[in-house]
């Protein structure tokens, strides 16, 4: 019996969260149970993952290759846990569990009664399971249904609110998010009829051959996928839905969008570019450039907009805009510095957005305000949330001994590896614009004078889920050991064609 | 020249697929309705559908299963088409969420316009808070 | 070992007990701050004593996939020993100047983290330790600076947060450059860019000194220095004169030394440069003094002026200039900062913070004015105050290093600064009395006024024996050279 399920846990992995999530309407009066079930599953998941990644780890990181029905392929459908598949599973199960405790006999508040709060469990856990299985799929179809699954249960998530303005992000998101599935969807079709294989290691090795006959489709399947990714990972200036979608959703619905979907497209869009196109094409159509241009692009313009933001979500849901661009532009290094730089920055970033939209949930469920400036004292009154807030603030702005330095280190070294001083120039003044529109988020709630009212810290299981993300930013910051060696393998892994 | 146009022409699916998807890209952006926006959603789809769909086709060709009964004939490709099923379920949920939220949408602000959603916002929602459910 | 442990944990520990002790507990308070400011100092006093000794203190450590280590030498125990004695001073003072204020527990709790994070940036052994304490440095004192929670206080914190964090990331980037370039980070073992020039290197030293001359006030990176004297009088004191802009100058001392060595430097084009911006810092920050009517702020352009005469003495690459670097950084610390405490007293006392007001205030402060008078002598560079050894040899490397206009220059600032002081001197003695009598005495002013006169006692004992401080100098200057 164990031996079945380990051998089948990369599928596992992906299809657990589904089939919970599918039982779980029924049970909608017990929300106990409900909440309990879903929390097993995501625990389910960070366990599975910890495990493949042990796996992964020791086999010195040739990648554990699972055949969907036991077909091979180029026939079947391939599941690959290599070393990017777990680093990323990883990311996505770690974050997903203090995000799910946060929910917690808390939701309520948020989205209403019992049957929505359980089918915010099912969206959540949808999400969940796709973006697991984004980490692992080797296949080019699959991404599509996957992109799909994540799309419409993120559109269901942003509208679970009751609110108006919920369902007008939701549609707006909706209808840009389509428009950008349906570019990956054509980019794939091309790609398909380039190559005839949509198993990915099968697709690049045929690329290679029918490149030099079809340029011109080669480069439409490219900006394709750059921009059907783009439009869904708001890659600025495709960034449009971004900040209405992630500030009108319930907190740990922001917390999981702005932290994991939006990562779980760049992945793809990863495995598109270095496992698909592959380096030596991308550098000679120049794509790496266009990836560093929009990478600084999106680094300046987002942080620019963000500091013009008065609500602390919006601001943080800019500062996301900001963030996609950094990974962006170590997307664009094409050296392994770079990316280990961008992988890393993309799981400390992760759990740091996490921790910063949970406790400024928190802070506006408590205090029913969401201007910075209406915030002064908070730190007072609330001082767990107001921790883990200043932590993943410290860390974002990427403070030495914080995870988003050793990010932004990589990043650095790559950029200039690769010759640029444009991207050094934009991840350091990244940094500069990062604290003038967090700090003074700080400053209010702990050196503005404190008004009468009586603000709570949440409750414990809110608490908790604030703690462990908090820990894990200063974790990887101090010692990032075996998840940074993850990354450099995975890197090193997707450079190898090059 | 007119070996281009020739080209286009003898590829005439791939020309009706970029073709639509302009339509439908161009709706999607332009038209303040959001029911037009949907059916911009839905050509848009439909042109990647008929690029896939055309990319296994070959003319005079058959239905695989005829070709296994006929022997020798020539079969078209059943993958992409195949592919397409699950394309069209897809689009379907996505045309369902969205006429839901629309009638959520126009439940609140009694028009499908989004001009006019815009300008009603602030005396329907009451500012602009998120915060009443 | 426990000794740096024990110099580095003691502000932490402290600062962290004095967060959760309650507001209202005043006195207990004070008894927590003195004892850990003591523990901090004891601590460094032993790392002094072990590094001259000759032996290695090394905390060593990896931040990801960076190396990461503490390790003292002389000119960091030099930094170190500055600070932590002068910290217990500024504390004594707080106790008088801080009585009855708001915000009390805040005020305390930064100052002794700010005291682990300066010992940090002083026995910090490579780039990424240096980088992570220059940091935190910011961002600890930046509660000190809004202290005053005013309108005006907020702007000046906000002013300084953008100039020393735009800083650190461009010194952030000059590390990064360096890796990349050296492949090694840590300071032991000679210069990391030792070997070989290469293009770029003038670049990276531009990347350097913009980074650290934001916290050194080197001109025009100085704007943040005279708005931050919003900030309490002994921060003032201690930070913004001493402590914060200390660790810019260290920097760049290290730079000078432990990056790039005297003998690379030489040959970069860049570094000819350097001397005269420092110069024009001096000249400029002086002359920049003597028009403004604030007091502090006046003080504030003279201390950037006097940084600059550190980083001149490192930019000659001349031992004796070195020395007098050294020299200059102890005997001018000591002084300022007692002459910061005058002018919080005077200010304190009798609510006079403008120059134009100063007239008799001598009459009804006769010992503070005093001390401020000894002062200014000092601040010239006059015997028998410590400073002038650190003139003295600042002009003897100038000139042994070639560049001998730039000991006109140090003689035109002395020439300056008594410009700028001593007819307020005067005017405070003879003028006629405007300002409002003494209103308060006993036990506030008496903590207040005895470490400033012991502060001046000190600058004295060292112009008179200067042998007091050489081993330190001697110590620095044959590790370098």
């Amino acid at each position: 019996m164990t031996a079945l399920i380990r051998t089948n846990l990369p599928v596992l992995v992906v299809i657990a969260p589904l089939f919970v999530a599918f039982i779980l309407p029924p049970l909608a009066r017990r929300i106990r149970l409900v909440e309990a079930l879903a929390f097993l599953a995501t625990v389910f998941g960070f366990g599975a993952a910890g495990y493949l990644a042990a796996v992964v780890f020791a086999q010195k990181g040739s990648p554990f290759i699972y055949q969907l029905g036991g077909w091979p392929a180029p026939w079947g459908i391939e599941l690959v846990a290599g070393n990017l598949g777990v680093f990323f599973l990883l990311a996505v199960t770690g974050v997903s569990v203090p995000v799910l405790l946060f929910g917690r006999g808390n939701l309520t508040a948020e989205v209403g009664g019992a049957g929505r709060v359980t089918r915010f469990y099912v969206l959540y856990l949808l999400l969940v399971g796709a973006l697991a299985g984004m980490a692992v799929t080797n296949d080019l179809f699959n991404v599509y249904v996957l992109v799909e699954v994540v799309t419409l249960s993120c559109c269901g998530l942003v509208s679970a609110r009751r609110h108006p303005r919920a369902a007008e992000a939701a549609f707006t998101y909706l209808v840009l998010a389509t428009l950008g599935s349906a570019l990956v969807l054509g980019g794939i079709g091309l790609l398909y009829l380039l190559t005839g294989h949509l198993n990915m290691g099968f697709a690049a090795r045929e690329l290679g051959r029918a490149w030099p006959d079809y340029p011109h489709a080669v480069l439409m399947a490219v900006s394709f996928t750059i921009i059907g990714f783009g439009v869904k990972a708001a890659l600025f200036p495709l960034h449009v839905w971004l900040p209405d979608a992630h500030a009108t959703a319930p907190s740990p619905a922001s917390a999981i969008l702005s932290g994991l979907a939006v990562k779980g497209y760049l992945i793809c869009l990863l495995k598109f570019l270095y496992g698909v196109f592959g380096g030596v094409l991308l550098r000679e159509l120049a794509v790496h450039r266009i990836l560093t241009l929009l990478g600084v692009t999106g680094i300046i313009a987002g942080s620019i907009l963000a500091l013009a933001q008065e609500e602390l979500k919006r601001r943080l849901a800019y500062s996301t805009v900001a963030q996609v661009g950094y990974l962006v532009l170590g997307f664009g290094s094409l050296n392994v510095t770079g990316l280990v730089g961008a992988l890393f920055y993309l799981a400390s970033h992760a759990v740091i957005k996490a921790a910063l939209f949970l406790s400024a949930g928190a802070i506006q469920q408590a205090t029913g305000k969401r201007k910075i400036r209406e915030l002064a004292g908070v730190g007072r009154k609330m001082p767990v949330t107001m921790a883990a807030f200043t932590i993943g603030s410290c860390g974002l702005i990427g403070l030495p001994l914080f995870s988003g330095f050793i990010g932004k280190w990589y990043l650095l070294l790559g950029s200039w590896e690769a010759g640029m001083f444009l991207p050094v120039a934009a991840v350091l003044a990244g940094s500069v614009l990062c604290a003038a529109y967090l700090l003074p988020v700080i400053r209010a709630a702990y050196f503005a004078p404190a008004p009468e009212e009586d603000w709570q810290d949440p409750g414990r299981p809110q608490r908790l889920a604030l703690l462990m993300l908090a820990t894990v930013v200063l974790a990887l910051g101090v010692r990032p050991g075996p998840f940074l060696e993850l990354a450099r393998k995975a890197a090193a892994e997707l450079l190898a064609y090059y | 020249m007119s070996g281009l146009l020739e080209k286009l022409l003898i590829n005439y699916p791939y020309l009706v697929a970029a073709l639509l998807f302009t339509i439908g890209t161009f709706t999607v952006l332009t038209h303040p309705n959001l029911f037009k926006k949907l059916l911009g959603i839905n050509i848009m789809e439909s042109a990647i559908f008929l690029l896939f769909v055309a990319s296994g086709n070959i003319r005079g060709g058959v239905a695989p299963i005829r070709a296994v009964a006929d022997g020798e004939a020539v079969y078209i490709n059943p993958l992409p088409s195949a592919l397409m099923l699950t394309g069209i379920v897809v689009s379907v949920s996505v045309t369902a969420f969205a006429l839901a939220l629309i009638v959520r949408l126009y439940k609140a602000y009694g028009t499908t316009d989004m001009r006019r959603i815009v300008a009603r916002r602030k005396e329907v929602t009451g500012d602009d808070g998120f915060d009443q459910n | 070992m426990l000794a740096l442990v024990l110099a580095l944990s003691s502000g932490v520990a402290g600062g962290l007990l004095v967060a959760v002790l309650p507001a209202a507990r005043s006195r207990l308070r004070n008894l927590v701050v003195l004892f850990f400011t003591g523990c901090g100092v004891f601590g460094s006093w032993q790392v002094a004593r072990l590094v001259w000794a000759g032996e290695q203190l090394r905390i060593a450590g990896r931040l990801g996939g960076l190396s990461f280590c503490l390790d003292p030498d002389p000119l960091g125990v030099v930094f170190a020993l500055l600070a932590a004695t002068l910290w217990l001073f500024t504390v004594v003072y707080s106790f008088g100047y801080m009585a009855g204020k708001a915000h009390q527990r805040t005020y305390y709790s930064f100052l002794l983290l700010t005291f682990s994070v300066t010992l940090g940036v002083a026995f910090s052994g490579n780039l990424v330790a240096l980088y992570l304490f220059y940091e935190l440095l910011t961002l600890a004192t930046y509660p000190l600076v809004i202290q005053e929670r005013s309108e005006e206080a907020m702007q000046a914190g906000t002013k300084y947060l953008l100039y020393n964090l735009s800083g650190a990331a461009v010194l952030l980037l000059a590390i990064v450059l360096t890796a990349a370039q050296g492949g090694r980070l840590d300071f032991v073992g000679g210069p990391i860019l030792a070997r070989g020039m290469k293009t770029g290197y003038n670049g990276l030293l531009f990347l350097f000194t913009v980074g650290f001359g934001v916290k050194a006030a080197l001109m025009p990176l100085h704007r943040w220095l005279p708005a931050a004297m919003v900030a309490p009088t002994p921060v003032s004191a201690l930070l913004h004169a001493v402590a914060v802009v200390y660790a810019g100058v260290f920097g760049l001392l290290r730079v000078v030394f432990s990056v790039f060595g005297p003998e690379l430097l030489g040959e970069l084009g860049f570094t000819a440069l350097l001397p005269w911006v420092a110069a024009v810092t001096i000249l400029v920050g002086i002359i920049l003094a003597t028009r403004q009517d604030e007091l502090k702020r006046r003080l504030a352009y003279q201390t950037i002026s006097h940084l600059s005469y550190i980083l001149l003495g490192a930019f000659t690459l001349h031992p004796s200039g070195l020395a007098g670097a050294v020299l200059q950084m102890i005997g001018y610390a000591a002084l300022k900062t007692a002459f910061f405490f005058c002018v919080g007293l005077i200010a304190e006392q009798t609510g006079v913070t403008r120059v134009s007001r100063m007239d008799g205030v001598g009459k009804v402060l006769p010992k503070t004015m005093a001390a401020f008078a000894v002062v200014t002598l000092g601040m010239i560079g006059l015997l028998p105050l410590g400073t002038f050894w650190g003139k003295y040899y600042l002009m003897k490397g100038s000139v042994a290093g070639g560049l001998w206009p730039l000991a006109v220059v140090l003689a035109g600032s002395g020439f300056i600064n008594a410009v700028c002081f001593i007819p307020v001197v005067v005017k405070a003695f003879q003028g006629e009395r405007t300002c409002t009598p003494v209103t308060e005495r006993g036990g506030r002013v008496t903590l207040m006024l005895a470490p400033t006169l012991l502060l001046v006692v000190i600058g004295l004992g060292m112009g008179l024996f200067p042998g007091m401080v050489w081993p330190g100098v001697r110590a620095v200057v044959d590790w370098f050279f």
